[in-house]
């Protein structure tokens, strides 16, 4: 079978792509041999070095190899097939361009031409260079996405590029009136844009598949149709999402952000009701099922946000600077644990269960840690109210814990200004109803205890009436406590 | 003289051994020794105890500990959580043939009756959660729980069963996941050990000490057991004579000639010998503390239904509430007898399993409330549960009707639950067919069991591993699923 039949035939063999997949390597040569002429050429007419003419003459011949081998391998890569036909070819010429006007250069030197040598050189030589240029962002539009130069652009740079203002793509807006919503612009477009379309569009085209316009979405990719009217059950798309995570045919790709089960009802709903393009809720089937799904559409925040989402803890998401080893040392000679947090943060989670008498003297060395102490444990120790005043200043702490302390109602008051405070343990200390409400007051506080304290039981009730989000155990509960008495059946 | 002579070339044969020739013959060799060395740098320090392995947790543990009730021998998920009204239709009658096709009991013969629920069953809490009469307690924390329904497991033998729970592996040789823990996140409080072993029921569990083994891990993260009557670890007190100032020169003394020897040798289970002598001499003092139940107020003992003194499931719940007050990461529970076979008048549903029950509901509900009240339930995870579950149909062992009813081991679908440590509050996971003898819906298998736990503790459980005998070892080794379903 000759090279051109195989390169004609439907399947790409696995060679042709093994081999073109060496692109990205060697497509990188060229450019640093061209640029390190460059320079050597401006240092050599400048007079800062002295640089032979066969030093560029042999960069520019290895140029000139490179670019070829780029070429080809970059040639065996596309027909692997799934790029943007336009910007490939633009892309295709001026990387041969490149190799072109790199032997024209070379060729120049080599045979030193005389009568209008140097301006064939030079503009050879600088044409491969702006080549080199063009050719690369090109193929970093390929790889990355057109838009991958510019996604984070400051605004005025975006101005003074022409690139269109900033798309806020992470948010689904919310539906004004669902009843008269068009499903498909309205609802199922926004969820495709954000979880399908960045590997699925006119220039990625993965799979040969675009999801978004809904006339290629139903012409489907290389694996037929993804989508049937009226049967969601038979569609590959919705399948495909159904699946575990973890399946090599599970989509969005594991990693990536997932659809919420509320998502693929949706889109599944709109399936079976034909896929229409231009139809709004009201003049479809609404069914008991979907009804909710559709209203919370209506909703701000993330519709249909699934489980877990509104839970999840602000640790998180908390960043901050590597911790001095010293700083830690020193807080670890107080007898306290000093451990990371996760690998990911350089948050530290500090605990006295070994060190009793750690106090105000101690609690000084929390100080250099402020920016990574997350997760502080201080029950049964000496700690004091005024204390409390220094550790007001752990700006990232999440977990406060101070049961069987000396802590009052004024230590709370010092505190108040946590703001992502999460958990505060007060059990066995004197705060009162008055601390118990300060600390209710705090925003991101999620459960406060307050067994054996001064708290009383109907200040904790009304507390925890005014605060919904605020769990407030203050002991057992009536309810809890009585069944627990009841004799065995 | 000459018996002496012989008697010391005896013995020292004796204690040349294939391990002997093995370990000479490798440091000649070279590689083994450096295959030594590679091992033991990954525990390094010798600050094991305390440390855990350096780049983990993954992410932020939602479960800063584990209490892990193991109810050895099994007991019936359908006379305590999964109500099955369409089974008591079929009491009595032949089991169906599709049932029987292609499987293998570790009991019944022949075909079996079908044996209808024998609870009462009803619905609890805000969640609606069913739970029988049999569990009047549990019934009042239901909304904590999250139930899995439609557990599954691959063994139907105890011993094997339980080590696929805890190691991952129905056979020998593998760490158990409190070791995996420990390997992981290290322990917090430096005077206790951060992984504890408590049993009660009389016996241990079938599978041994392997359930809570380290394996190949360094054995440093192992579980060490307590007893739960008289001394909690045995000749934890000095002996007569003796005070705590000779006690710990003699410490110091060996520790230095350990030192000495593994800067010689470098076996890293010296190190682990050197510091559970220091973390034993420690113990000293804050075992003894920890274990005291005298300071413990009476309402508090009434909850849990104990007496001081009494070794029981119920002190052992008391006394896993004080360990993790003190911050020891991983507390594992025995409780054994519950193999209701329907052999003797203990091991059946009418009298035995409800006599368990009550030893047990009413400590289990109080550890539930004890842990919320103090705040330690939202970062302690409570799994209860079994190796394996019991069948819909009455065993029928040897073909004969049994003496009192009884269900014979059952590994399609069972119940297990788990509370507090980020897992979701009132939720019920799975479902089983109208017989109860499949799941056929969110089934979990003990490995997506694991991978939820370690999740829960911080780790994706892929990237857990340990490198042992040429390749990466990890808890789920090829399979599990975080079920993130559970998940708050």
């Amino acid at each position: 079978m000759s090279l051109l039949a195989i390169l004609q035939s439907a399947e790409t063999p696995a060679w042709i792509l093994f081999i073109g997949r060496f692109h990205p390597v060697l497509v990188h040569l060229p450019i640093g041999f061209l640029l390190i002429a460059v320079l050597l050429e401006i240092g050599r007419y400048t007079g800062r070095i002295s640089v032979d003419a066969v030093v560029t003459r042999f960069i520019l011949f290895w140029s000139a190899v490179s670019a070829t081998l780029a070429c080809g391998a970059g040639y065996l890569l596309s027909l692997g097939g799934g790029y943007e036909e336009r910007l490939l070819e633009a892309h295709m010429w001026k990387g041969i361009g490149v190799a072109a006007f790199a032997w024209t250069a070379w060729l120049v030197q080599f045979l030193k031409v005389r009568a209008g040598g140097k301006p064939v050189y030079l503009f050879s030589f600088g044409l491969a260079v702006l080549l080199t240029f063009a050719a690369g962002h090109d193929g970093g539009s390929l790889t990355h996405g057109n838009d991958y130069l510019t996604r984070y652009m400051p605004g005025p740079l975006r101005t003074l590029a022409g690139v269109e203002p900033v798309r806020s793509v992470t948010g689904i807006k919310p539906v004004a009136d669902w009843r008269q919503a068009v499903v498909f612009e309205e609802m199922v477009r926004p969820v495709l844009e954000a979880r399908c379309t960045q590997c699925h569009n006119a220039v990625k085209k993965k799979g040969n598949l675009r999801m978004d316009e809904l006339s290629l979405l139903l012409r489907g990719g290389d694996n037929g149709p993804v989508l049937v009217p009226g049967k969601s059950a038979e569609s590959d798309m919705i399948r495909r999402c159904l699946l575990d995570e973890s399946d090599d045919d599970h989509m969005p790709p594991k990693g990536k952000p997932q659809l919420t089960p509320d998502q693929i009802t949706l889109i599944a709903w709109w399936i079976d009701q034909g896929a229409p393009a231009d139809k709004k809720v009201s003049e479809l089937t609404v069914s008991g099922q979907i009804e909710p799904v559709l209203a919370s559409l209506g909703q701000p925040g993330d519709p249909g946000s699934g489980i877990s989402s509104g839970t999840e803890s602000a640790v998180a998401a908390l960043k901050a600077a590597p911790a001095k080893e010293s700083d830690i040392e020193a807080l670890r000679r107080t007898g306290v644990t000093v451990k990371p947090l996760s690998q990911s943060q350089h948050l530290l989670e500090v605990n006295a269960v070994n060190a009793a008498r750690f106090g105000e003297k101690e609690v000084a060395l929390l100080l250099p840690l402020a920016a990574q102490i997350t997760w502080l444990k201080l029950g049964r120790t000496q700690i004091t109210d005024a204390s409390l005043g220094e550790i007001a200043r752990l700006k990232n702490l999440t977990r406060l814990y101070l049961e069987h302390t000396g802590i009052g109602d004024l230590g709370i008051a010092a505190v108040a200004g946590l703001s992502h405070l999460e958990y505060l343990n007060l059990t066995g200390t004197k705060v009162s109803d008055s601390g118990l409400r300060a600390a209710a007051a705090m925003t991101g506080l999620r459960s406060v205890y307050t067994w054996q304290s001064a708290v009383t039981d109907s200040a904790a009730m009304e507390i925890g009436r005014q605060n919904p989000g605020l769990q407030i155990v203050n002991g057992l509960s009536q309810a809890e406590a009585v069944p627990l008495k009841a004799p065995h059946p | 003289m000459e018996n002496l002579l012989r008697e010391l070339e005896h013995l020292s044969l004796q204690r040349k051994t294939r391990r002997h020739f093995l370990q000479s013959a490798g440091l000649g060799l070279g590689i083994m020794g450096l295959g030594s060395l590679a091992g033991c740098s990954s525990t390094g320090s010798g600050a094991a105890e305390t440390a855990g392995h350096s780049g983990l947790p993954h992410f932020a543990p939602k479960a800063r500990r584990v209490i892990y009730i193991h109810m050895a021998g099994a007991p019936s998920q359908l006379e305590l959580f999964d109500y099955k009204p369409e089974l008591a239709r079929y009491h009595g009658r032949d089991c169906p043939a599709e049932f029987l096709e292609g499987k293998k009991f570790a009991f019944i013969q022949g075909v079996p009756k079908m044996l209808g629920p024998q609870g009462k069953f009803d619905r609890y809490g805000q969640s609606g959660a069913w739970l029988s009469d049999y569990l009047p307690h549990l019934q009042t924390v239901a909304d904590e729980i999250t139930f899995l329904k439609a557990m599954h497991t691959d063994e139907f033998n105890h011993a094997p069963a339980q080590l696929l729970l805890h190691t991952g592996s129905p056979r020998l040789g593998r760490p158990s996941l409190g070791a995996w823990a420990m390997y992981g996140l290290g322990s917090e409080n430096r005077n206790l050990p951060g992984f504890i072993v408590l049993a009660s029921g009389g016996r241990q569990p079938d599978a041994g000490k392997s359930v809570y083994g380290s394996g190949f891990l360094p054995s440093v993260y192992q579980g060490v057991q307590c007893r739960t009557g008289g001394d909690p670890v045995l000749y934890i007190s000095d002996p007569h004579g003796m005070n705590r100032n000779a006690r710990q020169q003699t410490i110091e003394a060996i520790s230095e000639i350990n030192q000495q020897i593994y800067d010689d040798v470098r076996d890293p289970e010296i190190l682990t010998r050197i510091s559970q002598y220091e973390l034993a001499f420690r113990m000293q003092m804050s075992v003894p503390e920890v274990t005291d139940i005298s300071k413990e107020p009476q309402f508090i003992l009434d909850m849990y239904g104990v007496k001081p003194g009494e070794g029981s499931f119920g002190m052992n719940c008391l006394l896993a509430r004080k360990l993790v007050e003190n911050d020891v990461r991983f507390v594992q529970l025995f409780d054994w007898g519950w193999d209701g076979h329907g052999t003797s008048s203990n091991a059946n549903i009418e009298g035995g399993l409800r006599a368990k029950c009550e030893a047990s509901d009413r400590p289990i509900a109080a550890l539930i409330k004890d842990l919320k009240m103090r705040g330690l339930l939202e970062e302690t995870l409570v799994v209860f549960g079994a190796e394996f579950g019991r069948t819909p149909m009455q065993e029928n062992r040897n073909g004969l009707v049994m003496p009192y009813m009884g269900r014979d081991h059952h590994l399609e679908a069972y119940t297990m639950w788990m509370a507090g440590g980020g897992v979701k509050r009132g939720y019920t996971h799975g479902e089983t067919d109208e017989l109860g003898y499949y799941g056929v819906k969110d089934r979990v298998h003990i490995h997506d069991l694991q991978a939820t736990i370690l999740h829960l503790m911080g780790f994706d459980h892929e990237k857990l591993t340990f490198p042992f005998q040429g390749r990466n070892f990890r808890l789920t080794d090829t399979q599990g699923k975080v079920v993130r379903q559970a998940i708050a």
